[in-house]
C-alpha cells in the first residue's frame, strides 16, 4: 500500500515540476523548488532536495533539457527546461489529472452524503 | 512508445559515467545548498544557523547521492556485480566446497546437456528435406502372417501410383549393390534404383546437374547416374565439370547427369541413383508377389496421414479382391518418414532423458546438502549483516547470486563434458543411432543449458537462502553458532531421502537393462562368431550372366581361399545370418502342397557351400551336410533348421521327406528337393527374436550372384581381410569386396542398441549412487561435527561406544530405508515405460529390485559408518572443553 501513495506523489512532483518550468521557462532546481514551494502556499512541505529524483525522471523521458548556465548572483548552476514532448506530455497528464480528481472528488462526496 | 528505451539507455550511459555525474550532481547540490543559505541570510538568519537551515530543508545529502545514482545507473547491475564479486571472494575462500559443488553440478548438467543435444537433433530437428513432415513410407502388410511392415512389388506399387490422389508424388525405390571399376580399386557401392520422382518426394534439387524425369525411366534406354556427394567426393575428388561423365558400374557405361548436395542423406548409406527402369515382366501379373521396393510418398498440402491411409487402405482392398490369390490378407501401411527413421529410439532418449532429469535433481540436492552445512558456518556472518542493516531480501538475493554462480561454472565445466559425451556417441557404427551426424552442442543447446544454469542455481539454492530468511539473528549471535537449528536439520534429511529415492529408481532402471542385456548377451546365436571373418562378393550380371558362371567363379574361390594363412574352415552362403539380412521364402511340404499361395508358411532361405556350416561352427543334429557331390546336374537336396524339423514333421524323421521352395502354383510345376540334413537353429532375425525356421540349398544347384564369404581363422580374422581380396582380384581385377567385418563386430553391431542405452543407464545410476552416498556421508558427518558437545557429554555419562556408532549409523539407514521404500514405490510405476526394452525380464523383476535396494542400504551404511567412527573416538574431556 505504502509503496502505492508514494507512487502517485511521484507522479505528482513530476506534474508540478513540469507545470512549473513550462509556466516560467529555464529554471534551476533551487527555482523550481522555491517556485512550487510559494504556489502551494507552504502548504507541500517537501524537502527540496526530491526535486532531483523528478527532474532526472524527466530528463531520461526527454520531457525537460538541462543546461549548465550562470545563476543570478553570477554562479555556476544547471538550469532546467522544458522541450516540446515535454509540453504534449503536460497536456495529457493535466487533463488526466483533472480527469481523477473530478472523479475522485465526487465519489468521495458520495460517500460523505452516506 | 520509445520512452522507456530512451530511459533505458539514458540509464546504460549514466551507468558508465556514474563518477562524473555523481561530481556533477554533487556540485548541483552545492549550489543549491548555497542558494538556501543566501536565502535564509536574506530573511535575517545568523549565516551558521541559515547553512544549518538549508541543509534541512535540502534534505540528507548522502541519501540525495545514493538516490540520484540509483536512478542514474543501472543499480541492478550494480548489486549484481557487487554479489558476484563478494560470491567469487568466498567461494576462494572455500575451495574444496566449491570444487565440489562444481564438479557435482558439471556431471548433472553435463549429463542433461549432452542426451538433450540428441534429443535436439535427432528429434526436435525436422529432418533436413523440404516440409519433411509431409513425407511418408507406404509398406504393404499382412498382419496376420507377421509382416507389419513388408517391402513392396512392382505391380502393387503400380496400381497404387495409378490410383491414388493423396499424394503430390510417389516413388519407388529398390537398394542394390553396383560394381564401380575404372580408375583405382574397384568398389562395391550401395545404390538404389529409383523411379523418377524420387526426388521431388524429398523436395531436395541436386547440389548440380539435374534428377531424373521421366524419359530416364524407359527401359534401356539411357544409362544415366544420379552421384551422393560422399561418393563424389571420394571417388571424383569433387570434380565440378562431372555432369555429362562416364562411369562403369556392374561393366556397364553410365552417364552421370547429376549431384545430389551434402544434406541429403538417406539411410543406408545409398550413394548412388539409377532409374528404376521396370521391364513389362516386373511389372506383369507374375511378379506381383514380389515383394523388394520400398514405396515413398508426398502428401499433398492439408491430406494428413490418416486420410492417405484410409485411402490407401481402399485401394488395397480392390487389388485384393482382384488378385485374391496374392492378395488375400494383404493391405497397406503409411508410415511418416520421421517415425521411420527415429521411432525406435524416442523411447530410450525419453527414457534417458528422464533419468539425467532424475540426476540433476539428485546433484541440486547434493549441493543444497552442501550449502546448507555451509550455512551453519556461515551464520554468524549473515547474522552480523542483517544487524547492520542488510535486509532480508538483500541476503536472500546475495545467496541466490551466488549459488547461480556456482551453477553457471557448473554448467560451463558441463557443456564441456557434453561436448566430449557426444563426441562419443559420434564415434559409434551409424546402426546405432540415426541422424548421429547431425548431433552438436549448438546455440540451442548452449541456451537449454544456461536455462538449466540458473534453473538449478535457484533450486539449490533456495533451501539455504530461505533457511536465512527464516533465523533470527540476534538467536544466532546468542547461541555462537555452535548448536545446529532443527529446522535446518529436517531439510537436509529431506535431501537425503530424496536422493536415495531418485537413485533407486535410476538403480532399478538400470538394474533391469543390465539383468536383460546379460540375458541377450547369454543367448546362443547358433554359429560360432569368434575368429570369424565375412565378405560380401557380388558378381555383376553383366559379366556372369548364366548361373553356371557365377556358380564357377564361387567354386573357384573358395578352393583359393583354402590357402589362406591360418585358414582353418572357408563357407559362402546367399545372405549373412550375422548381419540380420536374409531371404524369406515361401515354401510347401507334400502335405502343403494344396494349399493357397498367401496361407503357405515361409522359412528363412540360404544358398549354401557344403562347408558352411563347419565354418560357421552350425551343428549337424541329423543326415548329412553337402559334399561337393551335390552339382547343379545331380539330385536336388535340401538342409533344414531344427525348427523346421521340430514344427512340420514333429516325430516324424525329416530325413528323406520333400520340400518345395517358392510361389508353388500347380501349373508353374513344383521342384521338390529331398531333405538329407537337419542342422542347429540359428538367430538370424536378432537374438530377441523368436523363430529360426531355415532352408538350405547347394548353391551349386541354385547359383546367386551375391554370395557372403566366410573364412574360420586360427587368428585375429581380420588380418586375412587383405589376403582375401587379393584373391578375389586375382581370379577378377574388377571384382570388388565389400562389407568386410569379423563376427565379433556383427555381433556387437547387432547388441549395440540395447547396450548403449544399458551402458548410458548404468553410467548414469552409477553416479547417482555416489552422488547419494556423498549426500549420506555429508549429512551424518555434520550431524556428528555438530554433536561432538552432545556425544561427549552421552560418552562422559557412561554411554558404550556402540551404542553412539549404533545411533549415528542408525540415523543414517533410517533416511536410507525411506529413501528404499519410496523409491521402490516410485520404480514400480516408472519401470512400466521400460517394458520395450526388457528381454525376458519382467518390468518388477523382484530379484533386480531386491538386489538393488540392499545395495543402496550398504552404501548408505559405509556413507553413514564412516563418520560414526569419527564420533566413537571423540575424547569427552576434548569436547567438552569446547564449551
Amino acid at each position: 500500500m505504502g509503496e502505492g501513495r508514494a507512487e502517485i506523489l511521484q507522479g505528482t512532483l513530476d506534474l508540478m515540476v513540469l507545470k512549473t518550468l513550462a509556466a516560467m521557462g529555464p529554471l534551476h532546481g533551487y527555482g523550481i523548488a522555491r517556485r512550487i514551494e510559494q504556489i502551494s502556499e507552504e502548504a507541500l512541505l517537501i524537502n527540496q532536495g526530491t526535486i532531483y529524483a523528478s527532474l532526472v525522471r524527466l530528463l531520461q523521458r526527454g520531457w525537460v533539457s538541462s543546461e549548465w548556465g550562470a545563476s543570478e548572483n553570477n554562479r555556476k548552476a544547471k538550469f532546467y527546461a522544458i522541450t516540446r514532448t515535454g509540453r504534449k506530455q503536460l497536456r495529457t497528464e493535466a487533463e488526466n489529472w483533472a480527469r481523477i480528481s473530478g472523479v475522485v472528488g465526487r465519489v468521495l462526496r458520495i460517500t460523505e452524503k452516506g | 512508445m520509445f520512452t522507456w528505451m530512451r530511459v533505458l539507455t539514458s540509464r546504460v550511459r549514466g551507468w558508465f559515467s556514474t563518477d562524473r555525474t555523481d561530481r556533477e550532481f554533487q556540485k548541483e547540490l552545492d549550489e543549491h545548498l548555497e542558494m538556501l543559505t543566501a536565502e535564509g541570510i536574506r530573511r535575517g538568519l545568523p549565516p551558521e544557523e541559515a547553512r544549518r537551515a538549508a541543509r534541512v530543508r535540502l534534505g540528507g545529502m548522502t541519501q540525495l547521492r545514493e538516490t540520484n545514482r540509483d536512478l542514474q545507473g543501472l543499480p541492478f547491475l550494480d548489486t549484481l556485480f557487487q554479489d558476484v564479486r563478494y560470491g567469487l571472494r568466498t567461494m576462494r575462500k572455500s575451495t574444496g566446497f566449491t570444487t565440489v559443488a562444481v564438479l557435482t553440478l558439471a556431471l548433472g548438467i553435463g549429463a542433461n546437456t549432452a542426451i538433450f543435444s540428441v534429443i535436439h537433433a535427432v528429434l526436435l530437428n525436422p529432418l533436413p528435406y523440404d516440409h519433411p513432415e509431409r513425407i511418408v513410407l507406404i509398406w504393404e502388410s499382412n498382419p496376420a502372417a507377421g509382416f507389419n511392415q513388408f517391402a513392396v512389388s512392382p505391380p502393387n506399387y503400380a496400381d497404387w501410383h495409378r490410383q491414388s490422389t493423396s499424394f503430390e508424388q510417389m516413388a519407388s525405390a529398390a537398394r542394390g549393390t553396383f560394381n564401380f571399376t575404372g580408375s583405382g580399386e574397384p568398389e562395391q557401392l550401395n545404390g538404389a534404383r529409383v523411379a523418377a520422382p524420387f526426388f521431388s518426394v524429398f523436395g531436395v534439387p541436386p547440389a548440380l546437374g539435374r534428377t531424373f524425369v521421366a524419359e530416364d525411366d524407359v527401359t534401356g534406354k539411357a544409362h544415366v547416374v544420379v552421384l551422393g556427394h560422399g561418393l563424389w567426393m571420394r571417388r571424383f575428388g569433387g570434380d565440378r565439370n562431372i555432369v555429362g561423365k562416364a562411369l562403369t558400374l556392374d561393366g556397364q557405361t553410365y552417364t552421370v547427369i547429376g549431384v545430389m548436395p551434402e544434406r541429403f542423406q538417406v539411410p543406408g548409406r545409398v550413394e548412388l541413383w539409377l532409374p528404376s527402369e521396370f521391364t513389362p515382366r516386373d511389372l506383369g501379373p507374375g511378379a506381383r508377389g514380389a515383394h523388394y521396393l520400398r514405396v515413398l510418398g508426398r502428401l499433398k498440402p492439408g491430406v494428413s496421414i490418416e486420410q492417405s491411409q484410409a485411402e490407401m487402405t481402399g485401394i488395397s482392398k480392390g487389388l485384393e479382391v482382384q488378385y485374391p490369390q496374392m492378395q488375400k490378407g494383404w493391405s497397406s501401411l503409411v508410415v511418416s518418414l520421421n517415425e521411420a527413421t527415429v521411432g525406435n529410439v524416442r523411447a530410450t532418449l525419453l527414457v534417458l532423458f528422464g533419468a539425467v532429469g532424475f540426476l540433476l535433481l539428485i546433484a541440486c540436492a547434493n549441493v543444497a546438502n552442501l550449502l546448507l552445512a555451509r550455512a551453519a558456518t556461515r551464520q554468524r556472518e549473515i547474522a552480523i549483516r542483517t544487524s547492520l542493516g542488510a535486509g532480508r531480501w538483500r541476503i536472500a538475493r546475495q545467496l541466490l547470486t551466488e549459488s547461480v554462480l556456482l551453477s553457471g561454472m557448473g554448467s560451463a565445466l558441463g557443456l564441456l563434458l557434453a561436448e566430449w559425451g557426444v563426441r562419443a556417441l559420434q564415434t559409434l557404427p551409424p546402426s546405432n543411432l540415426p541422424r548421429a551426424a547431425e548431433i552438436h552442442v549448438d546455440l540451442t543447446v548452449m541456451g537449454f543449458t544456461a536455462v538449466l544454469a540458473i534453473a538449478t542455481g535457484i533450486l539449490f539454492g533456495l533451501a539455504p537462502a530461505l533457511q536465512d530468511l527464516r533465523s533470527a539473528p540476534a538467536e544466532t549471535l546468542k547461541e555462537g553458532g555452535r548448536t545446529a537449528s532443527t529446522g535446518r536439520h529436517g531439510v537436509r534429511s529431506f535431501l537425503v531421502v530424496l536422493e536415495t529415492t531418485l537413485a533407486l529408481v535410476l538403480l532399478i532402471g538400470s538394474g533391469l537393462l543390465l539383468k536383460s542385456f546379460l540375458r541377450l548377451q547369454g543367448v546362443d546365436p547358433g554359429y560360432q562368431a569368434k575368429n570369424l571373418l565375412t565378405a560380401n562378393v557380388s558378381l555383376p550380371g553383366s559379366k556372369y550372366a548364366t548361373d553356371p558362371q557365377q556358380a564357377q567363379f564361387f567354386d573357384e574361390l573358395l578352393s583359393r581361399l583354402q590357402h589362406l594363412p591360418a585358414m582353418q574352415a572357408v563357407g559362402a552362403a546367399s545372405s549373412n545370418p550375422l548381419a540380420g539380412q536374409g531371404y524369406n521364402f515361401v515354401f510347401a511340404t507334400k502335405e502343403l502342397a494344396a494349399v493357397a499361395p498367401t496361407e503357405q508358411p515361409s522359412a528363412g532361405y540360404y544358398g549354401v557351400s557344403p562347408d558352411y556350416f563347419r565354418t560357421l561352427g552350425i551343428p549337424l543334429l541329423n543326415g548329412r551336410t553337402f559334399t561337393p557331390q551335390d552339382t547343379a546336374g545331380g539330385p536336388r537336396v535340401l538342409i533344414i533348421s531344427q525348427a523346421v524339423a521340430k514344427q512340420f514333421f514333429r516325430e516324424r524323421n525329416p530325413l528323406g521327406q520333400l520340400i518345395s521352395i517358392g510361389n508353388t502354383s500347380p501349373e508353374k510345376g513344383q521342384i521338390w528337393r529331398e531333405i538329407v540334413g537337419v542342422v542347429g537353429d540359428v538367430k538370424d532375425e536378432g537374438l530377441d527374436a523368436g523363430g529360426s525356421l531355415a532352408l538350405y540349398e547347394p548353391y551349386t544347384q541354385m547359383p546367386w550372384s551375391s554370395m557372403t564369404l566366410f573364412v574360420r581363422s586360427g587368428d585375429e580374422p581380420s588380418q586375412l581381410a587383405s589376403a582375401l581380396r587379393s584373391e578375389v582380384l586375382a581370379l577378377d581385377k574388377d571384382q570388388p569386396v565389400a562389407a568386410i567385418a569379423t563376427g565379433d563386430e556383427l555381433r556387437a553391431n547387432a547388441v549395440a542398441q540395447p547396450q548403449l542405452r544399458t551402458l548410458l543407464l548404468a553410467i548414469f545410476a552409477a553416479v547417482a549412487l555416489v552422488l547419494a552416498g556423498f549426500g549420506v556421508y555429508g549429512v551424518m558427518s555434520n550431524t556428528v561435527a555438530q554433536r561432538t558437545h552432545e556425544i561427549g557429554v552421552r560418552m562422559a555419562l557412561g554411554a558404550q561406544q556402540g551404542s553412539m556408532l549404533r545411533l549415528v549409523v542408525g540415523n543414517g539407514l533410517r533416511l536410507a530405508m525411506i529413501g528404499v521404500v519410496l523409491g521402490t514405490a516410485g520404480g514400480l510405476l516408472l519401470t512400466r515405460l521400460m517394458k520395450g526394452f526388457l528381454f525376458q525380464v519382467t518390468p518388477t523383476d523382484p530379484e533386480t529390485f531386491v538386489a538393488v535396494a540392499i545395495f543402496l542400504l550398504l552404501v548408505a551404511f559405509l556413507a553413514s559408518y564412516i563418520p560414526a567412527r569419527r564420533a566413537m573416538r571423540v575424547d569427552p574431556v576434548v569436547a567438552l572443553r569446547y564449551e
